[in-house]
């Protein structure tokens, strides 16, 4: 669904992410990890076209990025670090105007407007101004605009900064429920959200992935947890020494 | 189309939505009827002729501001992804974004139709002269608007959006107080370049192919290196 080819991204001389390589299929759950400043968001700002890569190959659903961006933005939703909203208009307008400029046929917007009005837990405030909402309303707002052209690949940006356990529950459960009809690439700096709902791990560090493997493969290693294998916590911390050593810091 | 509307109202809505459009009409109107009422009390002709000049001028101080927000604020608050992540040609987001604006001024000019109403009840003007005195402010305006979004597509900080705009119309508006200073075909750019030489034209109710081709060409540049601005990511 999504594949890289040694994916590289300059800004001015300093090399944000470097030679990247995977390939993310149909249906998966894939965690994304890394320090602040690893190139977690560069990365996902490659895969959904905002940015071009210096070099490389982005193929997603078969498409070469390179020349059919607008074919590949219809089938990506996305989810910003910072939600994209307007603050002076209503959740429904926002949404209604995101429904416009992403391709929702005119008859089928009214219906999935409602339908992620429901999904999101926005119908009590879909006559409010977004800029007076809660952080947690403003991030499921974030949500909303991503799925409402029920894209095949979902990518989101730290989607639960910020909130209360309550309402990452529900955030985890709704991108739980969308499992089996959408692609999903989520990155956090929540370890434990990812154990709960991630098939699949990837690490990056200073711009390179050093690990690509999947959640019970990397589990499975001897660790500190109480059944006696690694927690995530353990790989993440484990697979960052490591590096260092490798590379002499 | 559909999407270039959209974004269009959009930005209609944004203005709407907060104080700065209400703001921004009834103080330029306000200030307009004073100086219409100061011209005609002063020259006691039916006439917009001079009205459309300080029209003119105002509008330089004007136009930044309504323009500095177009794409500053939708870098600064990275509402930008959304649009530049969404299934929309970059000549889609400029064009609806002008249309929006374009709009919002269109409104300013509807509005000031009154002082025809005016010097028509009282004397006998001559509509044509003030018809395309309209034309040529609009035309105007709308040039004015589109360097005012160019810049705005430049930089992140909506001050220095609305200040770089302001110097590129001082520029183009004053460039013809400096005329003296020059001869042979210095002068004649000059006197090409300054907006002031065109308006002057329509305000007397002359349509040249000239002048149309001035702002209409002026527009599209400016278009075009929004588009390529926000292409490239310039405000990076």
């Amino acid at each position: 669904m999504i594949i890289t080819q040694h994916v590289t991204k300059y800004f001015g001389g300093f090399p944000a992410v470097q030679d990247v390589s995977f390939e993310i299929h149909q249906g998966e759950i894939v965690g994304f990890l890394g320090q602040n400043g690893a190139g977690k968001t560069t990365l996902m700002r490659i895969l959904t076209s905002y940015l071009p890569a210096s070099s490389g190959v982005v193929l997603i659903d078969g498409e070469d990025m390179a020349g059919n961006s607008l074919s590949i933005r219809k089938k990506i939703g996305y989810l910003p670090e910072t939600p994209p909203l307007y603050t002076n208009m209503t959740v429904k307008d926002y949404l209604k105007f995101a429904a416009e400029i992403k391709d929702v046929p005119v008859k089928q917007q009214r219906h999935r407007l409602d339908k992620v009005l429901e999904e999101c837990q926005l119908v009590n405030v879909q006559g409010k101004a977004i800029g007076t909402l809660s952080k947690g309303y403003k991030q499921r707002v974030g949500i909303a605009q991503a799925i409402i052209h029920e894209p095949k690949i979902l990518i989101l940006d730290e989607p639960t900064s910020g909130l209360d356990p309550i309402q990452i529950l529900q955030v985890r459960d709704l991108i739980k429920n969308l499992r089996n009809e959408r692609t999903v690439l989520l990155s956090t700096h929540i370890l434990s959200e990812i154990e709960q709902i991630a098939q699949r791990v990837l690490i990056i560090r200073a711009g390179q992935i050093i690990v690509d493997d999947t959640l019970d493969a990397l589990l499975s290693v001897p660790g500190a947890a109480p059944d006696g294998r690694s927690t995530l916590e353990d790989v993440f911390v484990r697979c960052h020494q490591k590096s260092h050593e490798v590379s002499g810091e | 189309m559909n999407k270039i509307l959209a974004i269009a109202s959009k930005e209609l809505s944004v203005y709407f939505k907060s104080p700065i459009a209400y703001i921004i009409l009834i103080l330029t109107i306000a200030i307009f009827n004073v100086f219409f009422f100061t011209i005609i009390d002063q020259e006691r002709e039916a006439s917009l002729k001079s009205v459309f000049q300080v029209m003119e001028f105002m509008f330089i101080f004007l136009v930044p501001i309504l323009t500095m927000r177009i794409f500053s604020e939708e870098r600064s608050t990275g509402t930008i992804e959304l649009l530049m992540t969404a299934p929309l040609s970059n000549t889609a987001i400029v064009l609806g974004k002008y249309i929006g604006v374009l709009f919002f001024f269109s409104i300013i000019i509807g509005m000031t139709f009154v002082y025809y109403g005016i010097v028509e009840y009282f004397g006998q003007p001559d509509r044509m002269t003030i018809f395309i005195g309209y034309v040529g402010i609009w035309l105007e305006g709308a040039f004015f608007l589109a360097v005012g979004m160019m810049t705005s597509s430049w930089s992140c900080n909506q001050i220095v959006s609305a200040i770089t705009s302001y110097a590129i119309l001082f520029l183009i508006y004053f460039s013809i107080s400096f005329i003296k200073y020059f001869s042979g075909p210095a002068e004649a750019v000059i006197r090409q370049m300054s907006t002031w030489t065109h308006l002057e034209n329509f305000s007397s109710g002359l349509i040249t192919v000239g002048d149309v081709v001035y702002y209409l060409s002026g527009i599209l540049v400016c278009l075009a290196l929004t588009r390529f601005s926000i292409e490239n990511r310039l405000w990076r």
